[in-house]
Parts: structure tokens; C-alpha cells; sequence
């Protein structure tokens, strides 16, 4: 019998192998990479974390790796990795008849007790159909028998859960450090109880953060979401959002896995914090990531020293939301650059706001790779900069763009959106007169002072309003509004010494301001879409919008009614019953701000009370404030 | 210092390209603390050339690179420091110090014996496999080649030193495989098969290993 297992392992592995063998990329199905968490045993937890989406862009993700740390330093569990098969592997595990398998040891996804989804992007969810379909896991929670692995997700999107929450049979709302590990004592307590799928789930609807939709049925009026009713009495109300207070304590990413390939971000990323002050209004990021918490500049050192050892990466990213407010930068910059550069590690610093980046950094940047600058005044005009609260203004941008120009830059890539609230066509008109005046900063240098040629690239995305922030209630605008405006961008754009233009395709952002306001009415429209073929949504190459409008059609619903709505402020939102931790007063004081062109201030040097009676027990920035630390 | 290093590169990472080798060993070198030279330029890399490259999918006991070092290390302490860091599938099987030499490994390839096993999609007699390879040792090889003009048909029986089945038994064979391995290029193994599965009249899958390639070490010594 032993031998028989054995035998069909063995001729399992070499099946695999043999589909691995005919992808254009191998290396994304292999694994076995350098620090790949290796475990052997009897009655360990098995933990699938599956990134809806390739290798490379799964593998670049940090909040996956940090999971992937915390879940294997337990010895009762093992997490193994899975990613979204491109279309060749796709079509290779259907004509062999193969299940999508882990990078670890090959299971099959159906054999996992937990399969896990990072949500970083709506685009991505019917990549989840596909993993679970190939996986051999039923699409839909109703579906799932007593011995199907349970289907979990976390990450950014579970903010507003509904469109997937058909699919999905528990969420983890907020940080994963501490919450992933709970949700494993106690899917571990209740296994061993020998609990029923459905005592489980209620067992770990207990769990501050844990949302688990089947508990709760919505109803609509009028074709609107209405309300949502619970189901199981003993469920919470709301589900708040989980924090690990103390960042800095908190465990990290441990040996990273070194890939084969090369993957998107192919590099050490250092957390400086997390959370961000700052309340630019159209960001999402920036008010589900709050309070700011921040890791201590030591701590950070230690991590990279180890990681370049146990890696061998030659490159260093700062990372957070906006690293100029990192409250050691000025410390830390020379630092990294003293320690590193003579080693030959370079070091970037996405993310970096105009008005903090100072020239003394900039000029000990300049033994360092000049990989190019990017900044984000996200608008053209002040007024419009005001309305989002993104407090940049124009000088600040020319005055750093002149002292990187003199500092050796000669690459800038600044990025703008289309479609903001109350945006004119003197608004987009003002982005080609900014991207004009970093153009003359440039040639007006003495040729013998800056470099050869000017390369500012101009990119236009298309403005999405997104749950817990000021302008959830917002629309998009149409696509064919959003087509004159990048037209009329490119027209004003053309001619500009040194400036290239690029937008981003606008059906996808069409959906993705969909299904991020959606209800749960998208997850009928979302597996008949993926019955139609959608795959890879987020590559334009792959989008199908036929698909999507049929699918749309056949449930009688549209994209419009979710993208291009404006929804009421007394109107129930899909997303009430998920608690962000910023207030939905907060967020409506904000938005009437916006309105009137009025801008609030950074909340280090002021609470601006976005918790509520919660900013005294969940934000440091309060106590510091108050004069308690 | 110059290290001329011969590694072997196993099942685990036999789908790893030969770019990816490329960035697999800088890291390794890294980890391992080595001191490494760097080229000048606008965009220095470390001074690592492989002799040839290997073909994704393949395994072998026997590649060669060269690595420029800023100062002189004893050579077994590269091999053992190195190997310490390597993935599984990856080792360090040789190191020498490269002396006076300069030149690049790539010239000083003549040939390379390969160990192939086919699994055919049918059962094949001993005696049918035996007469292909009798058949393409005894004539002209003409296959179809891209090259940069399009498709060329090209004889390569000259590039093919010798070919025999050591095993054979159902629908799995295995050969062993000698071939030209030059600067100018080498026995295009893909192509020789396909030759083999047109005299057979059937299709296999194949695990090529590279046994061994003579160098011309004179230039070392």
C-alpha cells in the first residue's frame, strides 16, 4: 500500500514536471527557490496562500511574505505558495487533467485545509475563479462540502467584501500579523473538536476582523443595495478592521524566498511604516492603513544587513505610503546610502513626496544609480490639488525637479489623474502646462550642469472612487468622457521638449470602479463572466469586454449603475457593515471639504478626529498630541 | 583574480534559464562575501562569463564559467564558500586560478557528450532504434534550420562525432550522444532528434544531461 502512495507521488511529481517543462516560463511553477520554507510531518495545518495573479507580480508582494513568515514559523502549520497559471499552464492542466498544485510539494489545491487570497486589486478576482475551478475547489461557498478547504481572503479589497463574498467563505479585515495566526488557533481548536464547517466558521466569526459572509443575506429596493440582514444571530454587527499596534515589534518577512526568475519588484523592501497622515482624498490606502505606525530605523538596518547576507540582493526600496515622512528619513537616507552603495547595493525611494525630498538627499544620491525620479502631483491645477488634499503645490515640484535635474537626473515620470471630482478641462490643461515648466527647468540649465536629455513622462490614470474614502460616493466618469479628456491631454502634451505621454486603458478602470463600489449582486455577474472566458482582466492583452457585457446582461445589472453612479450621503452603502476604523462622519466632513475646495490638515500636527471617540485607544498620533508619550 | 569554475546544474533547477543562472550565481557570490571586480560603465555588472550556455530543461555534471575577483582568494576556499550558499540542484564541482589567462572560456570548447533518455509514444524494438541511428550515422543529416534569413536546410552529420543506444527496453531508450561544441556554435540536439523520430515514424519526450565538454586547457598550463 505504502509502496502504491509512494509510486503515485512519485509519478505525480513527474507529471507536474512534464507540464512545468512546456510553459514559455517555467521558473513560475517550480519552486524550490534559495529560503523556500521546507516541512515534513504528520497533521500540519496546510496553508495554500494563493495570489491571484503571476509569480512575478504574487512574488513582489509584501504582505503575502510577511504571512507566508508568520504562518511557517508555527510548527503546527505549513504555507505553501500558489499563483494564478498563465493561459499556457491553464490550458496544459485542463487537457491533462492535472489539479493547480503548490510551489512547495505539489498538492493540489483541493487537498489544502486553507486556501488563502491575497485581494490587492478587483481585476484580479476572476484569476480566484480560475485558481479555485483548477484547483478542484467548488467556485461558490454554497457549493463547498464538510471536506472542502475553506476559502479565505485578506488584503486591501476586503474593505469592501460583497462582490466576492459569494465566493469566499471567510475574510480577514485589516493587518495580517497577529489575525492570520489567530484564525489558525482556532481553525486548529475546532478541528481537533471535530467541528462541522459550519460550527467552524462559527467559531471563527468570533475573531475580531473576521468576516464571514454567509451569515448575512443583503437585500435591495429599487435596484439598490438596501441592507444587509444577518442570518446568524450569535455574527457581529460590524466587522472592524484589525491593527498591529506595534509595528516595529511585529514579526516581518523573515528569509525572503529568492526567486529564479525575475520578478517585479526584485528587491528588499524596508516597511518604514505603515499608514500615511497625510488625507489625500481619492486614496484608499491611505485611510485603511491608518494610524501611521512606524518601524525604528535600527530594526530596519538589521533586517537589511541580514536580508543582503541571506539573499544576495543587490537592491534596497524604502516603502510606505510616502517615505518622506518616515521620521528618522534624513537619518536614515545617508545611512542606507553610507552602509550600502560601497557594497554595490543600489537603493530607491518610491513613493517620496515633493515637498519633503530635500536636496542635501538628493545630492548623496549621487554616487547612486540614477534610476529616475517619479512624483505624483496627481492634478494639474491648485484648485483641484486642494479639492483631493494632495498639498503640493507647483513651485515646491520645480524647485526638486531643478535639484534633481542639477543633481544629475535626467529622468522624471510624473503621474496624474483623469476624472476627479469636479475636474475641468482647465484642469487637464494645467497638467501639460506643469509637465511644460519641468521641461523649461530643464533646458534652461546650462548644458554643462544637467544631463543630455530630458525624459519627463506623463502618465494619466483614470480616477476610481473607492470605499472609506471621501469620495466613495462619487462616480467615474464615463469612458467616453474619459477618452475626450486623454485626448485632449495628448493634443495639449504634444510638442513639449522632452515629454512623452502615457494613459492607462479606461475599460478596465471602468470595472474596477465597479466591482470596488459593488454589491454581492457582481458575484452571479462575475462567475458568468468567467464562464465567458475572462482571464487576466488586469492585462489588457487578456481583457474580453464582451465577455463582461454579457455577463452583466444575463443578470440584468450594468457596469453603470455601479461605476457611474453618484450615491446618495444618507444612502446604505454595501460596505456599512465592514468598520474601517475612519469614521463615516469623518469621511463625509471630508467630503464636503473637498467640495469647497478646503484642505485638512496633516494629522501629525493636528488630530483631525478621523477615528472618532477611537482615536484615543487606536492612534498613537492622538496620545502624542494629548502629551501622553 | 581570475577563477575559471565548472559547476553542475541538476533537476531541481534544470528549467532555470541561462539568464537566470547569470543572476543565480551573482547572488550566490554575494551571500558568499565574495570580493568581486565590477566592469566600468554607466551601468557596472560583475565580471562572470559562462562558457556556453545550456539549453532550459537540460541537466549537466559539467558547465564552466569564469569569475573576475578584486583580490586573490584560495581557490578551495571559492568552491566550499560558494557551495555553501547555492541553491540545491546548483554546485561548484571544480575551481582554478586562471593564471595569465585572459581570454574567454567560450574558444576553448571542442565537443560535448550528452546522455539522453527518450520515452517514445509507442513501444519500439531494440533492432528499429539500433538501424535509425545506423541510418543517420551512415549519411547526410539535412534539417531545417532558422537562421537569421529564414529557414535553411543544413546537413548536420559533419557537427555529429558519434551516437549509440545503450538501453532500450519498451518505449524508453536511452542514448548516448557525442557533438561538435564550438565557439562557432554546436550539435543542434532538438533538430537531430527530430531526424531520429522521422526515421523511427514516432515522437518522444526527452531528458538530455551534458556528460562532459572537452576543452583545449592548453592555454592554463
Amino acid at each position: 500500500m505504502k509502496n502504491n502512495i509512494e509510486n503515485a507521488l512519485v509519478s505525480r511529481a513527474d507529471r507536474i514536471s512534464a507540464l512545468i517543462a512546456k510553459v514559455e516560463k517555467p521558473t513560475r511553477y517550480m519552486g524550490g527557490e534559495l529560503n523556500m520554507r521546507v516541512k515534513d510531518g504528520d497533521g500540519l495545518v496546510r496553508f495554500a496562500l494563493c495570489f491571484p495573479d503571476t509569480y512575478e507580480i504574487g512574488m513582489s508582494h509584501l504582505g503575502s511574505r510577511i504571512v507566508y513568515n508568520v504562518l511557517n514559523n508555527r510548527s503546527d502549520t505549513y504555507a505553501e505558495r500558489c499563483y494564478c497559471p498563465w493561459v499556457d499552464m491553464e490550458a496544459l492542466l485542463r487537457e491533462s487533467g492535472e489539479k493547480l498544485f503548490s510551489l512547495e510539494t505539489k498538492r493540489p489545491l483541493d487537498e489544502f485545509d486553507i486556501v488563502g487570497f491575497s485581494l490587492l486589486y478587483e481585476m484580479c478576482y476572476t484569476n480566484i475563479l480560475t485558481m479555485l475551478d483548477l484547483g478542484g475547489i467548488p467556485l461558490t461557498s454554497a457549493e463547498r462540502g464538510e471536506n472542502a478547504p475553506l476559502v479565505i481572503a485578506g488584503g486591501p479589497c476586503v474593505c469592501n467584501p460583497e462582490p466576492v463574498a459569494d465566493i469566499i467563505d471567510a475574510f480577514l479585515f485589516g493587518d495580517g500579523e497577529e489575525l492570520v495566526s489567530e484564525f489558525t488557533d482556532v481553525y486548529i481548536a475546532a478541528r481537533s473538536r471535530g467541528l462541522s464547517r459550519r460550527e467552524t466558521l462559527l467559531e471563527l466569526s468570533k475573531i475580531d476582523g473576521v468576516y464571514i459572509p454567509s451569515f448575512y443575506k443583503p437585500e435591495y429596493e429599487d435596484g439598490k443595495f438596501a441592507r444587509l440582514i444577518k442570518t446568524e444571530p450569535s455574527a457581529p454587527d460590524t466587522v472592524a478592521r484589525r491593527i498591529v499596534s506595534d509595528l516595529d515589534a511585529a514579526e516581518f518577512t523573515g528569509d525572503l524566498v529568492v526567486p529564479y526568475m525575475s520578478i517585479v519588484h526584485d528587491r528588499i523592501a524596508l516597511e518604514l511604516f505603515r499608514g500615511c497622515t497625510r488625507g489625500c482624498r481619492f486614496c484608499q490606502a491611505g485611510f485603511i492603513y491608518r494610524p501611521i505606525r512606524e518601524r525604528r530605523m535600527k530594526t530596519l538596518i538589521d533586517y537589511a544587513d541580514a536580508q543582503l547576507t541571506r539573499t544576495g540582493h543587490d537592491e534596497i526600496s524604502l516603502f510606505s505610503l510616502s517615505s518622506g515622512d518616515y521620521s528618522e528619513i534624513h537619518e536614515m537616507v545617508p545611512t542606507v546610502l553610507d552602509r550600502y552603495t560601497k557594497d554595490r547595493v543600489s537603493v530607491s525611494f518610491p513613493s517620496l513626496r515633493i515637498d519633503s525630498f530635500m536636496k542635501d538627499d538628493l545630492e548623496k544620491m549621487q554616487g547612486v544609480r540614477k534610476t529616475g525620479l517619479t512624483f505624483a502631483p496627481e492634478a494639474g491645477t491648485q484648485r483641484l490639488r486642494d479639492v483631493i488634499n494632495k498639498g503640493v503645490c507647483e513651485e515646491d515640484l520645480l524647485r526638486t525637479v531643478k535639484d534633481a535635474f542639477t543633481a544629475g537626473w535626467h529622468g522624471v515620470k510624473l503621474y496624474f489623474m483623469i476624472g476627479l471630482p469636479s475636474e475641468t478641462d482647465d484642469d487637464i490643461l494645467g497638467i501639460a502646462e506643469l509637465a511644460r515648466n519641468v521641461s523649461r527647468e530643464f533646458y534652461s540649465l546650462p548644458k554643462d550642469m544637467r544631463g543630455k536629455g530630458l525624459r519627463c513622462t506623463v502618465s494619466a490614470s483614470t480616477f476610481v472612487p473607492k470605499p472609506f474614502t471621501p469620495f466613495q460616493w462619487e462616480n467615474q466618469i464615463s469612458v467616453e468622457e474619459v477618452l475626450r479628456r486623454q485626448a485632449l491631454l495628448r493634443g495639449a502634451l504634444k510638442g513639449i521638449r522632452g515629454v512623452e505621454f502615457n494613459c492607462h486603458f479606461s475599460e478596465t478602470s471602468r470595472l474596477e470602479a465597479c466591482f470596488a463600489r459593488g454589491d454581492r449582486r457582481l458575484g452571479e455577474v462575475m462567475l458568468r463572466a468567467y464562464e465567458h472566458g475572462t482571464r487576466f482582466d488586469s492585462w489588457d492583452e487578456h481583457f474580453k469586454k464582451e465577455a463582461w457585457d454579457e455577463a452583466f446582461s444575463e443578470c440584468g445589472l450594468s457596469v453603470d449603475q455601479f461605476a457611474g453612479r453618484v450615491i446618495g450621503l444618507d444612502e446604505p452603502l454595501a460596505w456599512d457593515h465592514m468598520d474601517a476604523l475612519v469614521t463615516k462622519d469623518y469621511l463625509k466632513r471630508e467630503y464636503e471639504s473637498a467640495l469647497a475646495a478646503v484642505v485638512t490638515g496633516d494629522c501629525r500636527e493636528k488630530c483631525n478626529g478621523c477615528f472618532g471617540k477611537r482615536c484615543k485607544t487606536h492612534c498613537r498620533m492622538h496620545y502624542a498630541q494629548e502629551g501622553e508619550v | 583574480m581570475r577563477v575559471v569554475a565548472s559547476f553542475s546544474k541538476l533537476d531541481e533547477v534544470r528549467f532555470v534559464s541561462h539568464l537566470d543562472m547569470q543572476r543565480l550565481f551573482q547572488r550566490a557570490f554575494r551571500r558568499a562575501g565574495l570580493p568581486l571586480a565590477y566592469s566600468q560603465g554607466f551601468n557596472p555588472h560583475p565580471l562572470l562569463s559562462f562558457a556556453t550556455a545550456l539549453s532550459v530543461g537540460y541537466t549537466s555534471d559539467c558547465e564552466y564559467f569564469d569569475i573576475t575577483l578584486s583580490e586573490p582568494i584560495p581557490t578551495d576556499g571559492f568552491v566550499s564558500r560558494v557551495n555553501a550558499v547555492l541553491p540545491v540542484g546548483v554546485m561548484i564541482t571544480d575551481a582554478v586560478d586562471a593564471g595569465g589567462f585572459k581570454g574567454s572560456l567560450t574558444p576553448l570548447m571542442r565537443s560535448a557528450d550528452y546522455s539522453v533518455k527518450m520515452r517514445f509514444e509507442r513501444d519500439l524494438s531494440s533492432r528499429e532504434l539500433h538501424n535509425a541511428a545506423e541510418a543517420l550515422l551512415g549519411g547526410d543529416i539535412f534539417v531545417d534550420k532558422k537562421t537569421k534569413g529564414g529557414i535553411k536546410s543544413v546537413d548536420i552529420r559533419p557537427m555529429l562525432i558519434s551516437l549509440s543506444v545503450s538501453e532500450a527496453d519498451g518505449n524508453s531508450a536511452k542514448l548516448d550522444i557525442s557533438g561538435k561544441l564550438t565557439a562557432e556554435g554546436g550539435l543542434p540536439l532538438e533538430l537531430l532528434f527530430g531526424a531520429l523520430y522521422e526515421k523511427l515514424g514516432v515522437n518522444a519526450e526527452t531528458r538530455v544531461h551534458r556528460k562532459r565538454i572537452e576543452m583545449d586547457w592548453t592555454v592554463l598550463k
